[in-house]
């Protein structure tokens, strides 16, 4: 543990080195894995699937906050849909106003959610997200990470239905319209993963707040039990078949990487946790300290001793 | 020469300005009044666009059902039906809109403070900086 901490210490230090450079490192790292996977998974425009294309975009977005990265996204994945199907693209660009209009109007700054929701369910993980969300944001992110959640269904359903969606020889434009609306409102995994996740994050909220020893630890394995609960629920009701083995290992990733949140950002010792308890005119306070898990960093200093002596010049 | 205390408030002020700079904004240029009715002008504009892009979308996808049944009686009921929707989804949004504008004014009222009493320091610094030599002793200049 007192490794890790001395690790922790040094990343944090690094960090305040380099934190100019460190940010658009990230921000185009987690842009280029955005793009590749977008291009993996419904790469239908030609323009865009060139190598050096992501690449090109990722230059851009490091130097972009991540609202401005979901936007750049959002415009791409309607172009790769543009090469499937107009009427999955007009459906899309409806979606994508509508939330940045009723939504975003409000600058509530969690754009990055948006994108991240779609990203870590591409990366098998995406039970990680309610848990993320919850740990960090407010009961608000439920918005974003369920229409994180309706943005990949609908990628996942233009993947699946590329073939019947590009036909040329289908019926006219109406029809076409009212079969991808029909098809997209057939996909139960929606509903039930929307259920899940804000069912997790609201439970990871409710708890992490509450005034309990490791309320954070207890918040993730509460949240990741009623995303399971929910899966589970919707698996015998309605139907719907989770393939199990995947569904295991996601699950085990995303309670590591909840764990290697916390570890970061709230580590803290409750074994030395003081109660205090005093008053003013108009309150008696209860209160409760928890103090910090730190160690100071080794500073480990080389000493050359040197033993031979020099000698005088002898006159 | 310079101040060490002086150079650590501005630097204070700047981070200051940096972080909060956009949300303590609409407290120094509007009045409260002013800046939620803008904003609520705002939420109806995009309510109303967002409510005709997904109305666009409903009338593709019904508009067969709808032409085979051009009956006045339920064409009428059908607009009413949207109209209602459209007045109670209106009335829900712009309920919303006014509590997240009054709160966002109000956090940027308290940030204000913030910023103007962090002024005033730095203010004061510079007042003590350029009086005259006898009165920084204590002593009266007269």
């Amino acid at each position: 543990m007192t490794s890790l901490l001395v690790f922790k210490e040094r990343l944090k230090e690094f960090y305040v080195k380099f934190g100019a450079y460190i940010n658009p490192v990230i921000r185009f790292c987690f842009s280029l894995l955005t793009f590749f996977l977008m291009n993996h998974s419904v790469g239908f425009s030609s323009q865009l699937t060139r190598t050096y294309v992501p690449f090109a975009l990722a230059a851009i977005c490091a130097f972009l906050p991540y609202g401005a990265i979901a936007f750049i996204a959002g415009v791409c994945l309607l172009i790769h849909l543009w090469g499937v199907s107009l009427e999955i693209t007009m459906v899309t660009a409806v979606f994508f106003l509508v939330v940045g209009l009723l939504y975003y109007g409000f600058q509530p700054g969690d754009g990055y959610l948006l994108l991240l929701t779609p990203v870590l369910f591409l990366l098998k993980i995406p039970y990680a997200v309610p848990l993320l969300a919850g740990l960090s944001g407010s009961v608000l992110s439920v918005i974003p990470v369920s229409c994180g959640v309706v943005i990949y269904y609908i990628i996942i359903y233009v993947k699946q239905n590329a073939g019947v969606l590009t036909n040329e020889l289908s019926p006219d434009i109406m029809q076409r319209f009212i079969q991808v609306v029909n098809g997209l409102f057939a996909t139960k995994e929606i509903v039930m993963m929307m259920a899940a996740f804000a069912a997790a994050l609201l439970i990871v909220i409710l708890i992490k707040n509450l005034s309990i020893d490791y309320s954070w630890i207890i918040a993730i394995v509460a949240g990741t039990i009623v995303e399971l609960a929910v899966i589970f629920v919707g698996d015998i009701t309605a139907d719907i078949t989770v393939p199990v083995l995947e569904l295991i290992i996601g699950i085990m990733v995303s309670l590591v990487v909840a764990a290697v949140y916390t570890f970061f950002v709230f580590a803290v010792d409750y074994s030395r946790t003081e109660y205090v308890q005093f008053e003013d005119d108009d309150y008696y306070y209860y209160v409760k300290a928890v103090p910090k898990l730190t160690v100071s960093r080794p500073d480990v200093k080389v000493q050359k001793i040197n033993t031979r002596k020099l000698q005088k010049p002898q006159r | 020469m310079l101040s060490e205390e002086k150079i650590k408030i501005m630097t204070n002020l700047a981070i200051f300005e940096k972080k909060e700079g956009k949300n303590i904004s609409p407290a120094y240029r509007y009045f409260r009044s002013d800046y939620i009715s803008s904003k609520m002008f705002r939420s109806f504009f995009s309510y109303t666009l967002s409510f005709l892009l997904i109305l666009a979308l409903c009338a593709l996808y019904y508009i067969d059902r709808w032409l085979n049944a051009m009956e006045l009686d339920s064409l009428l009921n059908t607009g009413l039906t949207i109209g209602g929707v459209y007045a109670a989804g209106l009335v829900v949004y712009l309920i919303i809109s006014y509590r997240v504008y009054s709160k966002k004014y109000e956090y940027a009222s308290r940030g204000t403070k913030v910023y103007l009493s962090k002024l005033k320091r730095l203010d004061k610094r510079y007042e003590t900086g350029s009086r005259p030599a006898g009165r920084i002793k204590g002593g009266r200049s007269q």
